[in-house]
């Protein structure tokens, strides 16, 4: 009895901890012999030609069954493709050569996002509120930013923008915080200036905020800010569904390029902007063409600020 | 005896039309609050402008589906934490050395909050229904436990040695003796484990991003629609009050018979 008893406990106790949940194998095919692949994304503007594209059916057309993970975070995208939970991922390109110099086996296969490249009309920058003494860049040394990630692309190229006004780039005080909680801290005075994207970049401006430095303008011209990546080892494996997901994303970032109207449209599909702010805020460029020269200086300005542990290799990174 | 009883306080009125009141006077605070200034419109929004959020909500196609998401992680989970919060207390309750043994090890693995082990939960399950379940399972695995250790350990000793020496069998002793002493705390386990597997399968859903109201409430966020995420907020607590709503009638119900639920002044 006590040993039957004793069996029992043990198995009810490890049958409680696995039991929750079943594996995720990923890269499956589909019944009719398409590739099944799951994509890491945000559900941000950034990632609207993806959406769009998958329902234009440029996945479909190349045999590509896509399913669109957002899940909260960047940070969890990288290891989800290094794991092959998700086949592809989207990630902006200093987090991608933070993975990198880290050791992590990443490579980028198209390009995400990219900078308008037009100071003041660009979809992210430095805000303040309208009664700020902070007039420029300059005026922002020893005052508190907010940036969504610390030692990433929002600090490297805020840092970009006040030593390009002349400003002291090591007085910054840099702080993390989410970006929907930007616009209320920026309110209260909790922060003195907040690096944002759309769509809170609207939402700031809309209250009054000001703009004082287009940061990815002032950090490259037509900067790429984030690509669309993938493992090394399905590289190797399947090198063919690497391909055919490379043209499909770029022939939808180069419809969601030429259709913005059709762009704004999609977003109500995977976000929850309203239709005036979805109708009013400022897209980003989707160019198909990753810009090295831009990325090259967005490792230099990461590797001068200390974020990363070695030298981000570009040559293995992009494509 | 000829002195009236005193009023019983939860007598003194009826408790449904109280608890409506309350509702509505924090309907009413939520309301004014924003409207004369208090906090910013913009960050808190009034209640009738919610409402109006929750009803645009109500009519997308994808909000009946995160609910439904929420739902059935919330059910499978909690399912999955009785069932094996059920066998292993009655297991380890019953045998003195094991729960000797283990005593240390649940005081050690209790505390330790779900959402630690969210890294975890992506590792194994990246972004499905998995990572939720993992944590509303851990989570609501050791109310049920400990509750049924509780049960268990108020069996009447005389009771039990008497079915012992009537021959009772092992499970006759587990079925007759043991069960009925241990149901009410089961009951408390369940009850306590709904709430707890509520709240967790929303936090996962929010942090993880799998499938579910959680999911919705953090997309609301990121796209300023702050309306649309205090909407789906009150749709969770509104779960919440459903959930303990009937985890009560249940527990009521099923437990008629017994000197706790026979002498619980009716809610």
């Amino acid at each position: 009895m006590r040993r039957l008893l004793a069996g029992l406990a043990a198995a009810a106790l490890a049958g409680s901890l696995v039991a929750c949940g079943s594996d995720s194998g990923g890269g499956a095919k589909t019944e009719s012999g398409a590739d099944q692949v799951k994509v890491g994304v945000i559900p941000i503007v950034d990632v609207a030609p993806i959406y769009l594209g998958q329902q234009k059916g440029f996945f479909k057309n190349r045999n590509i069954e896509l399913a669109l993970e957002a899940g909260q975070g960047g940070a969890a995208i990288v290891p989800g493709v290094v794991n092959n939970q998700t086949q592809f991922g989207f990630s902006n390109l200093t987090s991608l050569m933070i993975a990198q110099t880290k050791g992590l086996p990443i490579k980028a296969v198209a390009a995400g996002v990219s900078s308008t490249g037009e100071a003041g009309k660009d979809f992210g920058a430095v805000v303040v509120k309208a009664d700020s003494p902070i007039k420029t860049a300059k005026d922002l040394a020893g005052k508190k930013i907010s940036v969504n990630t610390l030692k990433n692309i929002g600090d490297t190229v805020t840092r970009e923008s006040v030593r390009k006004a002349g400003g002291d780039d090591k007085a910054l005080n840099f702080v993390e915080m989410a970006f929907p909680t930007m616009p209320a801290a920026l309110e209260k005075g909790e922060i003195d200036a907040a690096w944002v994207v759309e769509p809170q970049l609207s939402t700031i401006k809309a209250a009054g905020g000001r703009e004082i430095a287009s940061t990815f303008v002032d950090a490259a011209p037509n900067l790429t800010v984030a690509a669309y990546f993938t493992s090394q080892k399905l590289i190797t494996e399947n090198a063919d569904l690497v391909k055919r997901f490379t043209e499909a994303i770029n022939e939808s970032l180069t419809y969601a390029d030429a259709h913005p109207d059709e762009v704004r449209a999609v977003l109500a599909t995977y976000t929850k902007i309203d239709e005036k702010q979805r109708a009013s805020l400022v897209l980003p460029k989707w160019p198909t063409q990753i810009n090295k020269e831009s990325v090259q200086t967005l490792a230099s300005l990461g590797e001068k600020d200390g974020i990363f542990t070695g030298t981000p290799d570009l040559a293995k990174l992009l494509p | 005896m000829t002195t009236a009883r005193p009023a019983n306080p939860v007598r003194s009125g009826n408790p449904a039309l109280l608890g409506v009141a309350g509702l509505a006077g924090l309907l009413l605070v939520i309301e004014l609050v924003p409207r004369i200034g208090l906090v910013d419109e913009r960050f808190l929004p009034p209640a009738s402008t919610i409402a109006g959020a929750l009803a645009d909500e109500a009519s997308d196609a994808a909000f009946w589906a995160a609910l439904a998401d929420t739902i059935v992680a919330w059910a499978i989970g909690l399912a999955v934490a009785v069932v094996a919060g059920v066998l292993a207390g009655l297991v380890i309750g019953s045998v003195p050395v094991l729960r000797a043994l283990t005593a240390s090890t649940v005081e050690f693995l209790r505390p330790i909050p779900s959402v630690a082990l969210i890294p975890l939960a992506v590792l194994m399950y990246g972004t499905d229904l998995g990572s939720t379940l993992l944590l509303v399972c851990y989570a609501s695995f050791w109310q049920v436990l400990v509750q049924v250790l509780y049960g268990v350990a108020d069996v009447d000793p005389v009771a039990f040695e008497t079915a012992k020496s009537f021959r009772f069998s092992a499970w006759a002793r587990i079925r007759h003796v043991l069960w009925p002493t241990a149901l009410p705390y089961v009951f408390t386990g369940v009850r306590l484990a709904a709430s707890v597997a509520l709240v967790l399968a929303i936090t996962a859903e929010l942090v993880i991003g799998s499938p579910g109201l959680g999911k919705e409430i953090a997309v609301a966020q990121s796209s300023d629609a702050v309306p649309t995420m205090y909407a789906l907020v009150v749709v969770t607590g509104l779960l919440g009050v459903l959930i303990n709503l009937l985890a009560r009638t249940g527990e009521r119900r099923l437990l008629a018979w017994h000197q706790s639920v026979r002498g619980e002044v009716p809610v």
